[in-house]
């Protein structure tokens, strides 16, 4: 809104609608509004609801950015609702729209996806702390503020689903825990108070789950709307596995030495390279899916083209790390 | 098609700080425990509390002051003995929430950090940056769920059931599918959270409407001090989503059209610290006199630029990226809008200091508890001071849990029948297939907007009087609704007409409670009757609804204790 005069401007929405019960097939719905400039995504959703259609369905709660309910996709990307400007999607993409909602393929009523998956990989780390909590207590543990900052904000995931909806591994592998379980396993390993690491990391370690089957792409980085950087937290989680001499012999390990290698050659992820390093040139076929994918949304980088990396130092400590581990 | 009756030792009914709480603690008993809950846990409103949550844990700070804060604040109609019991338990409460991991904002040397709060005699209100309530809701669920909780998500508690003065379980439908069941226990416990949602402008969640509230009002249980709203001061301008009291705690201005600090007019002494019901009256006293700031003149300034953006980007991240999303104004750089938004609700369903649920004013209902902000302790009075609501759902909430151990035991089970689910059956059956003209969010809007403008921040019985008669006018419009969606899965059109209906009953016993209130007391303020009246209203309203809707009014004494009931300035 700001101290300028309020503007409007006309929007036309195709919106996502599906009912698991009654419907075969998904179908868009055009529907053209005045938009003000004063709108969230939010606002839309409910005026779609309240002024066109009762049973035009989506999750939303706290209407402030802070429960995580509202997530859902506008032209392609990932918001929360409630935090979206609507002047900041025309902005983007002009005054045509489309909502979606964060996963089609888990929609059971438009924007409402059955989110069973994400909790149960939640649940999956063990998210909380593991300590024999004093119940009562007459003294707080202390923590200074460095060790609290060690979190790097993991603790501000709000369960949005957005990263685990945007990451293309969860896509084509069931088994894969997604960026939001490894950001809350790396939120409690993390803890000073915390001593449940040795646990969680055995779990994050597994192939086909872990978190050496992560490609990199950066997608759940970019999309998260509380900046908690899942990737980052990844990265930790590789960090401590080595640290602990547990990293297991395997494709998926072969793939983080992958990693390390590109890094070391470029100072960013060359992700063609990667898969290349872990499974031999025959392997790589196996991922063509995930490369084009990955190539279209400009992922993969030709070495050509490659940038040095500014966080060259956090990826040599990497490649430090991993260069203990024998194979 | 059957119904199926689950058997539980207890019965809980929200998932927010209160609700979790209490699960945990009869979960890690041995107890069998359900909790219901319409939304995800980590999704309810505790999650939105920003500022903070007391506790006199400094040398400089007292048990005593905390309480003698609380019962100011309160206008000296809090109960003091629940006073006295949370201001007690609070350190080692908020040590408890710390040892389960809560991510508290610490001072050098390790411990708790704490900031000042409005009405508050010593900076006390511990906080996580500006998210105390997600780290604190986040953790306490993780625990519950560690020791095995069972928790039935995007479930709607849609009654109670209550036969001979006992309640012995819930009747719920699951939202995605609209599968029914009853819940037996022995113990039932809700912890619903507020209801501010009835008024148009509000910092609440949309799922805040006050549900619990109506249930067990439409059983003839009464509710207590409906009529105490709290409207805090600084809701953005437009939307009313809060800006957390820590803003002002950590040194904003209030400033007016004509760039005056006017709290010194009203509060010289505590200025912008002063309590939020004097605060709010300000700001909207300026707005009514025509200092008011922005496109609408609707609200003031608040200032927070002499802060520097180190401190603001390291206290108040959230609320600066609230105020560039919501306003397009960068705290940082540029005084942002606010106004008063309803906030907080002081009333709900009576309760003694462990959580047992009244009757009347001798007598309690067996099996039946309550906590948080759905209850109604009472320790907040007339007015709750910040950050101890958040400290009243989460000790309440556990001590409740123990109370309902205890009592458990020397509990009978009442077996659950199919018949008792017959109340929700016909609510679901009359919304699903009533044919009429009237709209759910026509009403619900109209009903907001009336709140906001007759039940407001500044109340006289001409105003209220039309609002008692035009909120019964919208219950009648209710029986003739119309809804789209008549489909089983995630029928939202269906659950907003619910909650409307609940929202409708509720706010009967606010006007009616605050009509019958011939004074000014905290939050409740009459420009008809501009003071308080301790020789008539030193007591809490209980009120009671009858078969036909109507409400009754009956008073209860407030327990008094040491801290004197004297004049209250700031
Ligand atoms: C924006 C904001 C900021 C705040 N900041 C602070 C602060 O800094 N300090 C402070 O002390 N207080 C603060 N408060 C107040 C405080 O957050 C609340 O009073 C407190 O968290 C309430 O907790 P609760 O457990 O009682 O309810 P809630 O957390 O609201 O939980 C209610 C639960 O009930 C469930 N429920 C409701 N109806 C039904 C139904 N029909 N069927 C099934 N389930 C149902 C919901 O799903 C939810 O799980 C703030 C409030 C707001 C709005
Ligand atoms: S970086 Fe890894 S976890 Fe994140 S989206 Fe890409 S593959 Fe998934
Ligand atoms: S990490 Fe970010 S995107 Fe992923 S669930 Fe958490 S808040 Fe949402
Ligand atoms: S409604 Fe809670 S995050 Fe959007």
């Amino acid at each position: 809104m700001s101290m300028q005069a309020i503007t409007t401007q006309q929007v036309t929405f195709n919106v996502f609608r599906f009912n698991s019960e009654t419907d075969y097939l998904p179908y868009y719905k055009q529907i053209t509004m005045e938009v003000t400039s004063e709108e969230v995504v939010l606002d839309i959703l409910d005026r779609i609801k309240w002024e066109h259609d009762g049973s035009f369905s989506y999750r939303r709660s706290c209407r402030h950015g802070i429960c995580g309910a509202c997530a859902v996709k506008v032209n392609g990307k990932g918001v929360l609702a409630c935090k979206e400007r609507m002047n900041d999607m025309i902005g983007l993409f002009g005054t045509e729209l489309t909502i979606d909602p964060v996963s089609s393929k888990h929609a059971i009523k438009d924007m409402v996806v059955d989110k069973k998956d994400f909790w149960d990989k939640h649940e999956a780390v063990e998210p909380y702390l593991i300590s024999e909590i004093e119940e009562h207590p007459e003294m707080e543990c202390y923590v200074t503020p460095m060790e609290s900052e060690a979190l790097l904000e993991s603790d501000l995931c709000i369960q949005c689903g957005l990263c685990h909806y945007a990451c293309p591994v969860i896509e084509i592998n069931d088994a894969f825990l997604g960026p939001a379980a490894f950001a809350k396993a790396f939120r409690f390993n993390a803890d000073v108070r915390d001593e449940g690491i040795d646990e969680r990391i055995g779990i994050v370690n597994q192939p086909g789950a872990g978190i050496w089957d992560c490609v990199k792409c950066f997608e759940c980085a970019e999309v998260c709307p509380k900046e908690v950087n899942p990737i980052e937290k990844i990265t930790k989680l590789h960090n401590q596995t080595f640290e602990r001499n547990d990293a297991i012999d395997n494709v998926a390990t072969r793939h983080a030495v992958g990693f390390a290698h590109s890094i070391k050659k470029h100072g960013l992820l060359d992700e063609g390279e990667l898969v290349r390093y872990s499974e031999g040139n025959i392997g790589v076929l196996k991922h063509v899916p995930v490369a084009i994918k990955m190539w279209k949304k400009g992922k993969i980088v030709m070495p050509w083209n490659m940038p040095k990396s500014d966080k060259l130092d956090e990826i040599k400590r990497l490649v430090k790390s991993s260069s203990t581990v024998k194979f | 098609m059957s119904i199926p009756i689950y058997t539980y030792d207890a019965v809980i009914v929200g998932a927010g700080l209160a609700g979790s709480t209490a699960a945990r603690e009869l979960e890690k008993s041995g107890k069998k425990v359900a909790v219901i809950t319409k939304l995800h846990p980590l999704r309810s409103h505790s999650g939105a509390a920003q500022g903070g949550i007391n506790a006199a844990l400094s040398h400089e700070d007292s048990i005593e002051l905390h309480e003698f804060d609380t019962v100011k604040g309160s206008d000296y109609l809090a109960d003091q003995d629940a006073v006295e019991l949370m201001c007690q338990e609070a350190p080692k409460t908020i040590r408890w929430a710390e040892r389960m991991g809560a991510a508290f904002s610490r001072n050098d040397n390790g411990t708790i950090a704490q900031r000042p709060f409005g009405g508050q005699s010593s900076p006390r209100a511990c906080y996580a940056k500006d998210r105390t309530g997600l780290t604190l809701l986040q953790t306490v669920y993780e625990q519950a769920l560690r020791d095995g909780v069972d928790f039935w998500d995007e479930w709607y508690a849609a009654d109670i059931i209550y036969k001979d003065g006992a309640v012995s379980g819930v009747v719920a439908f699951n939202i995605r599918n609209q599968e029914k069941a009853i819940f037996n226990a022995k113990a039932v416990m809700f912890a619903t959270g507020g209801y501010a949602r009835s008024y148009k402008i509000n910092s609440n969640a949309h799922a805040n409407t006050g549900d619990g509230l109506s249930i067990v009002a439409r059983h003839g249980l009464p509710l207590e001090d409906m009529e105490f709203v709290q409207f805090h001061p600084s809701g953005l301008s437009g939307n009313g989503v809060l800006i957390s009291e820590a803003a002002r705690g950590e040194g904003g201005k209030l400033l007016n059209s004509e760039g005056e600090r006017f709290m010194e007019r009203y509060a010289p002494n505590k200025m912008e610290l002063a309590s939020r019901d004097v605060v709010s009256r300000a700001i909207i006293q300026e707005i009514r006199e025509g200092r008011g700031v922005g496109p609408r003149k609707d609200a003031v300034f608040i200032d927070l630029t002499h802060l520097g953006a180190e401190l603001i980007m390291e206290r108040l991240p959230e609320l600066r990226d609230l105020a560039i999303c919501f306003l397009g104004l960068d705290m940082i750089k540029e005084p942002i809008l606010i106004s008063a938004t309803a906030h907080y609700s002081m009333g709900g369903i009576p309760v003694d200091k462990d959580g047992h649920a009244r009757l009347n004013n001798t007598e309690f209902v067996e099996g039946f508890y309550a906590a948080g902000e759905v209850a109604c302790v009472s320790v907040h009075g007339a007015n709750r001071l910040g950050a101890n609501s958040v400290l009243e759902a989460l000790f309440f909430g556990r001590h409740v849990g123990k109370t309902m151990l205890k009592d458990i035991d020397g509990l009978t089970l009442h077996p659950a029948s199919e018949e008792d689910a017959d109340t929700m059956n016909a609510e679901l059956e009359a919304i699903l297939t009533s044919n009429g003209k009237e709209r759910v969010p026509q009403l619900r809007n109209e009903l907001q907007q009336s709140m906001t403008d007759n039940a407001g921040v500044f109340r006289t019985e001409e105003l209220m009087v039309k609002q008692v008669a035009l909120v019964k006018e919208l219950r009648e419009r209710f029986k003739d609704i119309r809804i789209d969606d008549k489909s089983k899965i995630f029928n939202t059109d269906l659950q907003e007409a619910i909650e409307l209906g609940h929202m409708l009953d509720y706010s009967l016993f606010i006007v009616e409670s605050a009509l019958a209130r011939k004074e000014s007391r905290g939050a409740h303020y009459r420009e008809d009757y501009t003071t308080r009246d301790d020789e008539n209203f030193l007591l809490h309203t209980m009120a009671y609804m009858n078969k036909e809707g109507d409400i009754s009014l009956e008073y209860m004494d407030v327990t008094l204790g040491k801290h004197e009931v004297q004049e209250r300035t700031y």
